[in-house]
């Protein structure tokens, strides 16, 4: 019954019934400078003086997109010395989405390999806690290195599937749920010869019970950002219809790069509060999907 | 505790650790600040900021320890641009890229490694010629290098 519903042309056509136009794009390597860090470093200066030509990215404010570069980015002094991290752009974009979460307990659902935690991290000022869970063991290493490297202070790791984290017995005031996903071409040159929509229904269900659970581990006033670097609907707006639906969940306006998340997906109508979710089509990043929940306040 | 007074007193300099904040778990240590003391449960992989490891009865300073070393250590050497780029890359350091020689010269104390702006690359040993310039000065034990080391 798959076999017709993958390749490039059934997914370029779907995405022209959700209204864009496929054009090709290639992702462009982005870093993000570590504030707490390289503060008073000049880091673009030291890394123009190594021959890395940094554009600011206009929609971020500590990311700039590698224009040109003689060196390797990731294997830089810099780099090493935590000044700076390599994360594209649209990426970067979840974690900014938080109201205020210096000092505050924050849970990190997806962790591994650590590129939003560190950035998390840094936008708290190492206050407060970070609780990061992943649910392989076998990435936590590269998420301990890039806390080491990043000299993160405040984030206790643990080897968990968030599907149990209500078993922790906490509450937290921010939870970041960038889970997993089917991806998007711009990130991965096969994408299409990789994906069928039967993987896209898979990781929906796992996002629906990623979703279901983090919502029992949330502060009566807390957030959830939800994020994908997929384009697929199921994984995106009908995932937060869903949310909205059955979980008592309320989406929040957000301010960041995208358009409005489609409210009319196939043929079926969504709630209308999905057009505050952010689709973020791949042109000057790669394709990414952002949304911010809270509670919905109960009726007295 | 111990393991690491000693570490940083190689380097002639005596750290400052609050014994109340430092958790030892599988030969590992880390420094736990008063909020992630309250929430962290023993299950733990990673917590707070790594101070290093004790494997074969050995320690190895975690980067953000030496860190912490830096404002006591006394033995220090600072090196100029390309000697601080080849002792990343897992080279010894010659005189001739040295730039500043601060504390010890005697052979088998531990210095640490510095960059121009006064950044920490890691540790060596010094091998005690300073004086003769195709001779190793300080044999790297340990440079920032070993992160990208680590993931290949």
């Amino acid at each position: 019954m798959y076999g017709l519903m993958s390749g490039r042309d059934f997914f370029i056509n779907r995405y022209r019934q959700l209204g864009w136009q496929f054009k090709n794009v290639e992702s462009r390597q982005a870093i993000r400078i570590n504030q707490g860090n390289a503060k008073g470093k000049n880091l673009p200066e030291r890394l123009r003086l190594l021959g890395v030509m940094l554009q600011k990215v206009p929609f971020l404010e500590f990311g700039y997109w590698i224009e040109d570069s003689k060196v390797s980015a990731g294997a830089t002094a810099e780099y090493l010395l935590g000044l700076y991290s390599i994360q594209e752009a649209a990426a970067q974009i979840p974690v900014t989405l938080f109201t205020a979460p210096r000092g505050k307990h924050v849970l990190d659902a997806c962790a591994a390999p650590g590129g939003k935690t560190t950035q998390l991290a840094d936008l708290m000022n190492n206050s407060g806690v970070i609780t990061a869970l992943d649910i392989n063991k076998n990435r936590l290493a590269a998420l301990a290195n890039q806390l080491e490297r990043c000299h993160v202070r405040c984030c206790v790791v643990y080897n968990l599937d968030v599907r149990r984290a209500s078993g922790m017995n906490l509450r937290f005031d921010k939870i970041l749920l960038d889970v997993p996903c089917s991806g998007n071409f711009a990130a991965d040159p096969q994408w299409f010869n990789r994906r069928t929509l039967q993987d896209v229904e898979r990781n929906a269900k796992v996002q629906r019970e990623i979703l279901s659970e983090s919502t029992k581990c949330l502060a009566p006033d807390g957030e959830i950002v939800y994020s994908t670097c997929s384009l697929e609907p199921e994984e995106n707006e009908l995932n937060m219809d869903w949310a909205v639906k059955n979980l008592g969940l309320q989406i929040q306006t957000v301010d960041c790069l995208g358009v409005d998340g489609l409210t009319e997906v196939f043929g079926k109508r969504l709630d209308a509060s999905i057009s505050r979710c952010r689709r973020i089509w791949p042109e000057k990043t790669q394709g990414f999907f952002v949304c911010k929940m809270k509670k919905r306040a109960e009726l007295p | 505790m111990k393991p690491l007074t000693e570490f940083a007193s190689r380097f002639g300099g005596k750290v400052a650790l609050n014994p109340e904040f430092i958790l030892e778990r599988a030969k590992r240590f880390y420094l736990l600040n008063p909020a992630l003391r309250k929430v962290a449960r023993g299950d733990f992989y990673y917590s707070g900021l790594y101070l290093g490891k004790i494997k074969n009865g050995t320690f190895f300073p975690s980067f953000n320890f030496l860190n912490m070393v830096v404002p006591f250590a006394v033995n220090k050497v600072v090196l100029e641009r390309k000697a601080a780029w080849l002792f990343i890359c897992g080279r010894d350091i010659f005189r001739r890229g040295i730039i500043k020689l601060m504390g010890s010269k005697h052979r088998g104390d531990f210095t640490l490694v510095m960059n121009e702006f006064g950044e920490c690359l890691g540790f060596g040993v010094v091998t005690g010629n300073f004086e003769e310039e195709g001779k190793v000065a300080v044999r790297n034990v340990l440079d920032v290098g070993d992160f990208l080391r680590r993931e290949a």
